[in-house]
């Protein structure tokens, strides 16, 4: 268990010193130290185990049901690894200490980075894959932490959001790579995925798996093309920058690639994207180096190109390679780490050791990796890796020598911010213990470096270590004439430097974070531009994406299945049937031609009424018919009314292309419609109607089926729907009550047209809606009567005499109408719930359920045998909702006309001027 | 009279369409003065009916004929859509009032939504289901375009409606079809006769899944969204985005596991295109927006695919997947909306994201909860938002959907683009003038949704456990 706590110990110490920081920086950085200390203390206890090659393991379960468990591992290469992470983290603590300033807040600091420590060592122990993507991707966020701590500075700021996209980014997809590489492998254990190598390879999701994860590693170790991320990063602070961008973090990605190299390395797609990845990131990362002026810039960049290196070398997929790229792992963490906190004279052993001169350490691994680039052949050119790294040494030796050149040789700064001076015991020290392994593996390295390198390398390969000699002289090799060769070229370079740099100054700069700029700031344009070309606000748009999707879907599962004519036999086209169809599409295509007329359009839906009732009709359903009929003529009064109040014409939108392509979405929806009905129509299918045709008489006392299911079967609807039918008219009376006021009243007249009819009540009209009331009053109560029988009902004749009504307000104007209408449309309303519901009440006396009905038969003159069902009570009581809500909505609509423009109130009889009479009127009116 | 169906089971329901009355009521007699006590009453009967789910005995119930069905799955999703609505509620207070928007319909509206919510999310036959859903979405209408006055919000509530009767009349297209081929509105007849995919009965799903698909904002359905979260108040924007997608998400789940098991195939294309589409857009089109409602928009529309990323796997991990995404999708949302709503400088809402510059040095606490919630929008580890989509994407590729897992990692890469640059923009850019001082309660519910999201993974067992239990009563 005490490897769990190598984890849990820095990621709960994070909580002590912004505790400690009141007893003193001192304390804190003591205990910061002491956190530390005591988990490199408990890693080293299972050293022994680990150098025996035992595998020491620990864990507890978190979330079992989906394989989510805290477990972790110590082979050679996560030991090392972790081993790593903690001794630097102490000697960056210690650093930290004294550069830190009074003002800045230390116990944050050191909260920050004892976390991102534990991530860290999280990263590189965690058996459990996805325990390590949280681990990984906490590094990410704690380094954020830790580079956000100093925003003063502007390019400190793009920087970490830089790293954080670029590398938060990367994440996300090593996320889906680890997940596929699991499910590739049947196991979420490193240890067990590790063992089953081939298993992945040979999986179809090997290769989607490899360039998922290669992502993630690449942007975590600032490859080529993503290396631009890193050397911005670096404006943090020197002991974050020592850290996270040298020793510890940056090496998570060639930590991933050494880690899974059991499993995904040693194909072709391996060898052909990391080798040449990471050579271009070592030529690059050097090439650039040498230009820098400022110190840490050519540091970041010569970071990028060691990292390139141990790419490269983990891409060869050769175990000689493998065991090079650790030596170089091993060494490269000491000198880069010693560089960062540059002192004084030990950083020229340090530079010495990055630019590979021999006795330091970084010649060793470096002849090691020219010696296997010098016979690897990519693609059948066996020169392209010798050379390009013999070139990339060359820079890295010139830029090498320009950093010791320019720190220690070169002319005396006096514009420093403060007087430079010797720097405290704390500054120097932590260099000096990592100058010592510098030298001491360049001298001595099978004895130093030995043990370790073969520990870490039999962890990374996963077999048998390859015949190889860590020693200082390996004879005359290619690698040492590449060595000698870079040397000699790299003191040519830094001569001719003036010149060489001239030459650069002229070349075109190639700046990668002003292309990261430049493309994430055309991503952002481009993505707002197509986002404002579909969702520009316009509703016309929006639904024909809906429909065009929907015709799109449709179609494509239409030509993609099988289907079959339906059985049911057509009709035969009869004259009446032909004519109703041609009426029927002319004024459908007429709406379309005068939509824009608004009235005009109103009367053709009205053709469109009229054609479907005769539909009905021919098809023997009268009562459907005289349904239809009413509906659409109360309808169409509704909406006269409306228009009345609103705009004559709808303004024309959208350009011809426009209308053209909306026309064809529309078109080839319609189709589909079209299309859909007729199949449906021509297969038999089971109705319900016969159910209904058949017990209409038995069971409801009727042979109206309509009227029957509305007031019997589906009493229960009807009752609810009355009462929805009345909270609509309510609804409409209290929504137009604001448009009789003020503002609403001055909109609405400014929109109106001026020059309307002279003659408000036109005498005939009003002659005739006059004499048609009673009339009309006859045929409701006949087709009420009726109703349960024949077509007919209490719905239908509550259309008939609320048009009858409607008509009067029309004709007569509101306030004459309103005047003489002595029943409140409310009550009607109210009554006519009252009435139905109290029907169904009374069957409760009857003992039976709500909206029992029942039926007996009477005879009455001239209307013949009448049916007196408790059905016909009900009906009444639809028969007076009906006529409460239309009277009351249109006459609102109508009475919010008149206030809108308030023409002559006629108060008598008849506002036309009759003889004798036409004084007095006038007088009225006055 | 012969038996009254089973009130206990839906005594939740029956508390929420009983109190909406009763408030109704009590505004109407009371008038405008009402306001903050129906809204105080309006809470206070939603945490009662959230408590009333959460103590049912945990019995699967049928009332009504098989049309409600009361068994963990409802639960489950209806004690998170009853949340959503309790704390945007909560949220909505001190902002209806600064705006003197404060109106008692607002509650009641809530509620009467929240009603509907629960149907639809128990609805077990076509006709309930479509009852629950136009109860819903006629609240959802009328509160979008609740400040009448605002030309803003009256376009909001149009397009919504507009847009909204074009997807009931598909659903309801796709509902005839289905019972035309099936004979039966009831989800379990349908799947004993939906065993073959007929064409007929695909075109169903289709037309039904359109309008489904319209409620959670999926892509291609997703049109109103942007404009909507917009343009209505922000409260509304708040509820919008939490409680009607959980429902309408529930719906989703149990039409498609409940009625049609056996041809699985024939949709789960269509849930994998809408999913796919539904990241990619959200992701992409996130990028350039500069209006924070706009911006959550987009994103719930990519988190809407990321749902429905468990749902295309069509097995009871993933639908626990589902659960346990919008559960997470919820407390994110609703600590982010939280924030939204303390967006105020000198009394004025403000929607800019610029507005929220160098929030760290402002309100260091609001922007690091805000900070995290914004980490976890975009799925890094070890937040509650990468756990969720851990959930789907492991459901998925162990039901081999490998294309759409990877499709959708790769959308979350691009949608941490724009969430880290919310982030970016709280750390690094140089302060704005401070926000207002932050209410309590908005204080409160950012806090818990701050913690809950970035605590979550150190004891996730309860939600995995219990959505487990809800996911299992669909099979």
């Amino acid at each position: 268990m005490t490897l769990l706590f190598v984890i849990l110990i820095p990621l709960l110490g994070a909580l002590i010193p912004p505790l400690v920081i009141r007893s003193g920086r001192n304390a804190c950085a003591a205990a910061t130290g002491s956190v530390t200390l005591l988990a490199l203390a408990l890693l080293m206890s299972h050293a022994p185990a680990v150098f025996s090659g035992e595998v020491p393991k620990a864990g507890v379960e978190w979330v079992p049901a989906l394989g989510l468990s805290l477990s972790v591992f110590a082979d050679g290469l996560g030991f090392f690894f972790a081993a790593m992470i903690l001794a630097i983290g102490l000697l960056v603590i210690v650093y930290a200490r004294f550069y830190l300033s009074r003002e800045e807040p230390m116990g944050r600091f050191f909260a920050y980075l004892l976390l991102f420590q534990g991530a860290m060592v999280g990263v590189v122990l965690s058996d459990n894959i996805i325990a390590l993507l949280v681990f990984w991707e906490l590094t990410s966020l704690t380094s954020f932490l830790l580079i956000g701590f100093w925003t003063k500075r502007a390019d400190a700021r793009q920087g970490a959001r830089m790293a954080l996209v670029v590398t938060g980014g990367g994440g996300l997809a090593l996320i889906a790579g680890l997940l596929l590489v699991a499910q590739a492998a049947g196991s979420y254990q490193l240890t067990e995925i590790l063992v089953r190598g081939e298993m992945v390879r040979a999986s179809p999701l090997y290769l989607p798996a490899l360039l998922l994860v290669l992502v993630g590693a690449f942007t975590k170790s600032a490859q080529f093309p993503f290396h631009f991320w890193l050397p911005h990063a670096m404006a943090a602070p020197t002991p974050v920058s020592a850290y996270l961008h040298s020793a510890t973090m940056v090496k998570a990605g060639v930590f991933l690639l050494a880690r899974l190299w059991p499993v995904l390395a040693g194909t072709d797609p391996w060898f052909l994207i990391v080798a040449p990845v990471g050579l271009a990131t070592m030529l690059l990362g050097a090439v650039i180096a040498l230009f820098k002026d400022d110190l840490k810039a050519v540091l970041a960049y010569s970071t990028v190109s060691h990292l390139g290196l141990m790419t490269m070398l983990l891409g060869f997929g050769t175990p000689m390679a493998a065991v090079a790229a650790v030596f170089h792992i091993i060494n490269h963490a000491t000198f880069k780490a010693a560089l960062f906190m540059v002192t004084g004279t030990l950083a020229l052993l340090a530079s010495a050791s990055m630019a590979g001169v021999p006795l330091f350490n970084g010649f060793l691994s470096k002849e090691m990796m020219l010696e296997e680039a010098a016979h690897t052949a990519y693609l059948g050119l066996d020169f392209l890796f010798p050379v390009l790294a013999s070139v990339a040494a060359v820079f890295s030796v010139a830029y090498s020598a320009r950093f010791a050149i320019g720190t220690f040789l070169g002319p005396v700064r006096h514009d420093y911010p403060h007087h430079p001076h010797d720097p405290p015991l704390g500054l120097w020290l932590p260099v000096a213990v990592l100058v010592v392994p510098v030298i001491a593996i360049g001298l001595f390295p099978a004895a130093v470096a030995g043990p370790l390198v073969a520990l870490t390398a039999s962890a990374v390969i996963g077999g048998p270590l390859p015949d190889y000699h860590l020693a200082l002289w390996h004879g005359l090799t290619p690698a040492l004439f590449m060595s000698l060769l870079a040397f000699a070229g790299g003191a040519a370079l830094i001569l001719a430097f003036r010149r060489v740099d001239g030459v650069r100054a002229r070349l075109p700069p190639l700046d990668a974070k002003a292309m990261f700029e430049a493309a994430s700031g055309g991503l952002v344009v481009a993505c707002r531009r197509i986002v404002a070309a579909l969702h520009d606000g316009a509703l016309s748009r929006y639904m024909g994406v809906t429909v065009a999707t929907l015709v799109a879907v449709g179609g494509y599962g239409f030509w993609s299945a099988t289907h079959a004519a339906g059985a049911r036999p057509l009709l035969p086209v009869t004259a009446p049937a032909l004519t109703a169809f041609l009426a029927l599409v002319l004024a459908s295509g007429a709406v379309l031609l005068f939509h824009g007329e608004r009235l005009t359009a109103l009367i053709l839906t009205g053709v469109v009424g009229v054609v479907v009732a005769l539909a009905f009709l021919q098809f023997s359903a009268p009562d459907l018919a005289l349904t239809q009929i009413s509906v659409d003529v109360v309808t169409t009064i509704l909406m006269l009314l409306a228009l009345n109040l609103l705009p004559k014409t709808t303004p024309r939108e959208g350009s011809r292309a426009v209308r053209w392509r909306d026309g064809a979405i529309a078109g080839l929806a319609g189709l589909g419609a079209a299309g859909l009905a007729y199949a449906v129509m021509t297969r038999n299918g089971t109705s319900i109607s016969d159910f209904y045709l058949a017990q209409s008489k038995p069971g409801g006392g009727g042979t109206n089926v309509v009227n029957v299911i509305l007031v019997d079967f589906r009493g229960y609807d009807t009752f609810a729907e009355i009462i929805v039918l009345g909270i609509a008219a309510l609804a409409i009376y209290a929504l137009l009550d604001p448009a009789l006021k003020g503002a609403a009243v001055r909109r609405i007249k400014a929109m109106l047209p001026r020059d309307e009819a002279k003659d408000a009540h036109p005498l005939i009209l009003v002659v005739a809606t006059r004499v048609l009331l009673p009339l009309s009053l006859v045929v409701g109560a006949y087709i009420f009567l009726r109703g349960h029988n024949a077509p007919g009902g209490g719905f239908i004749a509550g259309l008939v005499v609320a048009i009858a009504l409607i008509m009067q307000y029309i004709a007569s104007g509101y306030g004459w109408a309103a005047e003489r209408m002595k029943l409140d449309a409310q009550s009607l309303i109210g009554a006519g719930v009252a009435i139905a519901g109290l029907t169904g009440l009374a069957a409760f006396a009857f003992g039976r359920p709500f909206l029992t009905s029942t039926f007996g038969y009477l005879h009455w003159p001239l209307v013949g045998e009448f049916e007196l069902a408790s059905a016909m009570a009900f009906d009444l009581g639809v028969f007076l909702t009906v006529v409460g809500v239309m009277v009351l909505s249109l006459a609102q609509l109508s009475r919010v006309a008149h206030r809108v423009d308030p023409s002559p109130e006629s108060r008598a009889p008849m506002d036309v001027p009759l003889e004798g009479a036409a004084s007095g009127a006038a007088g009225k009116e006055d | 009279m012969s038996s009254l169906p089973p009130l206990g089971a839906v005594l939740p329901e029956v508390t929420l369409a009983v109190s909406a009355i009763v408030l109704l009521l009590v505004g109407a007699i009371r008038g405008e003065a009402a306001a903050n006590l129906v809204n105080g009453l309006a809470i206070a009967v939603l945490a009662a009916a959230g408590i009333l789910v959460l103590v049912a005995p945990h019995t699967a119930v049928s009332a009504f004929g098989g049309s409600l069905v009361i068994d963990d799955f409802s639960r489950f999703m209806k004690a998170l859509a009853i949340l959503g609505a309790l704390v945007s509620l909560i949220l909505s207070v001190h902002w209806l009032n600064r705006e003197r928007q404060s109106k008692f319909e607002y509650p009641v509206l809530i509620l009467i939504a929240t009603l509907g919510m629960c149907m639809l999310v128990s609805a077990g036959d076509l006709i309930a289901l479509y009852l629950g859903l136009e109860l819903m979405s006629l609240s959802l209408y009328v509160v979008a375009a609740y400040n009448r006055d605002s030309v803003r919000s009256t376009e909001a509530g149009l397009k919504y409606f507009v847009l909204g009767a074009l997807s009931s009349g598909m659903l309801l297209y796709g509902a005839s079809l289905i019972y035309g081929f099936t004979d039966s509105v009831n989800f379990g007849a349908i799947a004993a006769a939906a065993t073959t995919p007929t064409i007929g009965l695909v075109f169903g799903i289709v037309f039904l899944f359109a309008g489904l698909c319209f409620k959670v904002s999926a892509v291609p359905f997703h049109m109103w969204t942007p404009d909507v979260y917009e343009g209505a108040p922000t409260p509304v924007t708040t509820f919008f985005a939490t409680a009607p997608k959980v429902a309408a998400m529930a719906v989703f789940l149990r039409v498609a596991t409940e009625a049609f098991p056996h041809i699985t195939h024939s949709w789960q294309q269509i849930i994998a295109f809408v999913s796919i589409a539904s990241m990619v857009l959200g992701a992409f089109a996130a990028i350039g927006q500069r209006n924070i409602k706009r911006l959550l928009a987009y994103s719930s529309i990519g988190h809407m695919g990321f749902a429905l990323v468990g749902l295309a796997a069509a097995t009871p991990q993933g639908i626990r997947g589902v659960l346990i995404y919008m559960a997470i999708y919820v407390a994110m949302t609703l600590g982010s909306f939280a924030c939204v709503l303390a967006m105020r400088r000198n009394g004025n809402a403000v929607e800019n994201v610029d507005e929220l510059a160098g929030l760290a040095r402002t309100n260091p606490m609001m922007a690091l909860l805000l900070g995290g919630l914004m980490f976890s929008l975009a799925g890094i580890p070890p937040l509650a938002g990468f756990l969720a989509k851990y959930y789907v994407f492991l459901a998925a590729i162990e039901a081999g959907l490998y294309g759409l897992a990877v499709i959708g990692v790769l959308a979350s890469v691009v949608g941490a683009y724009y969430y880290l640059r919310v982030v970016k923009i709280m750390y690094f850019d140089e302060p704005a003038e401070a926000f207002d001082p932050m209410p309590g309660e908005l204080k409160a519910v950012l806090g818990l949704s701050g913690l809950f999201t970035i605590f979550y993974f150190v004891y996730p067992s309860p939600l995995i456990n219990a959505a487990g239990v809800a996911a299992r009563a669909l099979f």
